[in-house]
């Protein structure tokens, strides 16, 4: 299996200005196409554990641009389209990497309908997955950084993908996005993990991406079965609860944080409502990682 | 208040239940419904027949308290309407 790793920058450059790169991530592959040093750093960074597919197909079609004319100059700028389309807004050049990730992560939310796509990161350790829905700012992202800095497999920091059949979490496990705060709070807690080049101005503030654990990466094709969702929220000076939530109440809950319950109609119910059978679910409030990881760890030795 | 009520036509009712609280998948509306045990039996004894008011306030005051069974058949009237809100249930309406 070719990996992008494998090849040399010259080379990972030339599949990007050329053919594009068929990068396969989890269940998807995304040809990507760019002529921007900054996405190509990224990727260089944060990608180079995952198999390139050389088979031809491609799920998403990716195409970051650098601007042309005077803005190769002034103020420079990347723009986006996927299959030829330009949802988005030209963004600076420099944060062409987290526009990649949140192409990558809009392409799957937008289109992947075969899984019921949960807003929630989501971790794994013993067989038995933890879920994590929360807004932005609730910590959730740290949290799930923590959790896989210190063990825990990283199945997604964003897109949880539950399978409409099997009810299983097929992985997708891809750079962690840290924001603002979090960003030195990481580097500080996982002094020897790799971050992005931090991306100053985007429209969610500061942004830094973490490389996903090559252990996660290598076991992309592992699905994992739901045995906690968690709502995280962290607080200042907060000490660690755990509140249980009633099942409906947590089945609505986690309705609300997906991007396709509605479309995924009588069989994302169905879904839901046996991802609930078989797991329990809490709000959890913390201020403390180690505290949190201490607490999860002993969830996840006790027995079933 | 209507004489009858009955399941919306093609409403299938789907739901799941833990401990008195039950979620229910509205195939009608596509939209989900958090309900109370007390919501859940009322669809579920309509699913078999339709009912007027009076034959359900009859029914589901067997063995509640009697303060509450007198404020039954306003509380059963509002439930109706809540339940005909969501498209759940709907009056029956009969030829001349």
């Amino acid at each position: 299996m070719l990996t992008v790793g494998a090849l040399t920058r010259k080379e990972l450059a030339a599949r990007l200005a050329g053919p594009g790169l068929y990068l396969r991530t989890g269940p998807f592959t995304s040809c990507i196409r760019s002529n921007s040093s900054a996405l190509l750093d990224g990727i260089c960074q944060m990608y180079g554990a995952y198999a390139i597919d050389d088979s031809g197909f491609a799920d998403f079609h990716l195409r970051l641009r650098r601007s042309t004319g005077w803005r190769r100059w002034i103020r420079p700028q990347v723009r986006f389209d996927n299959d030829g389309a330009i949802p988005f807004e030209p963004m600076p050049a420099n944060h062409a990497f987290p526009m990649l990730e949140w192409m990558l992560n809009w392409c799957v939310s937008g289109s992947a309908h075969a899984y019921l796509i949960i807003h929630a990161a989501v971790v794994e350790k013993n067989g038995r997955a933890m879920v994590l829905p929360a807004p932005p700012g609730s910590g959730k992202s740290t949290l799930c950084a923590a959790l896989a800095s210190r063990g825990w497999r990283l199945l997604s920091d964003e897109l949880t993908l539950i399978g409409l059949d099997d009810h299983l979490v097929t992985p997708l496990a891809r750079p962690v996005s840290l924001k603002n705060a979090s960003i030195p709070v990481m580097k500080a807690y996982a002094p020897d993990a790799q971050f992005t080049r931090s991306a100053l101005d985007t429209s969610k503030g500061t942004v830094a991406h973490l490389k996903a654990p090559d252990a996660s990466v290598a076991r992309s094709a592992e699905p994992a079965r739901i045995a906690w969702v968690v709502f995280p929220r962290f607080q200042a000076g907060a000490d660690l609860a755990l509140a249980p939530i009633a099942p409906a109440r947590a089945f609505m809950r986690v309705a609300e944080n997906a991007f396709n319950y509605s479309l995924t109609g009588a069989r994302g119910f169905e879904a839901l409502g046996g991802v609930i059978d078989g797991c329990s679910s809490f709000d959890f409030t913390y201020s403390k990682l180690d505290d949190a990881i201490a607490l999860f760890d002993a969830m996840a030795e006790a027995p079933q | 208040m209507p004489g009858f009520w009955r399941i919306a036509p093609g409403q299938r009712l789907a739901a799941r239940g833990w401990n008195d609280e039950f979620v229910l998948y509205n195939n009608l509306s596509g939209d989900t419904h958090l309900l109370d045990g007390d919501s859940m039996a009322l669809l579920t004894h309509l699913q078999q027949a339709p009912a007027s008011l009076d034959a359900l306030v009859a029914t589901f005051a067997d063995g509640i308290d009697p303060d509450d069974a007198a404020a039954l058949p306003e509380t059963m009237a509002t439930l109706l309407a809540q339940l005909a809100g969501l498209y759940l249930i709907e009056p029956l309406v009969t030829p001349c």
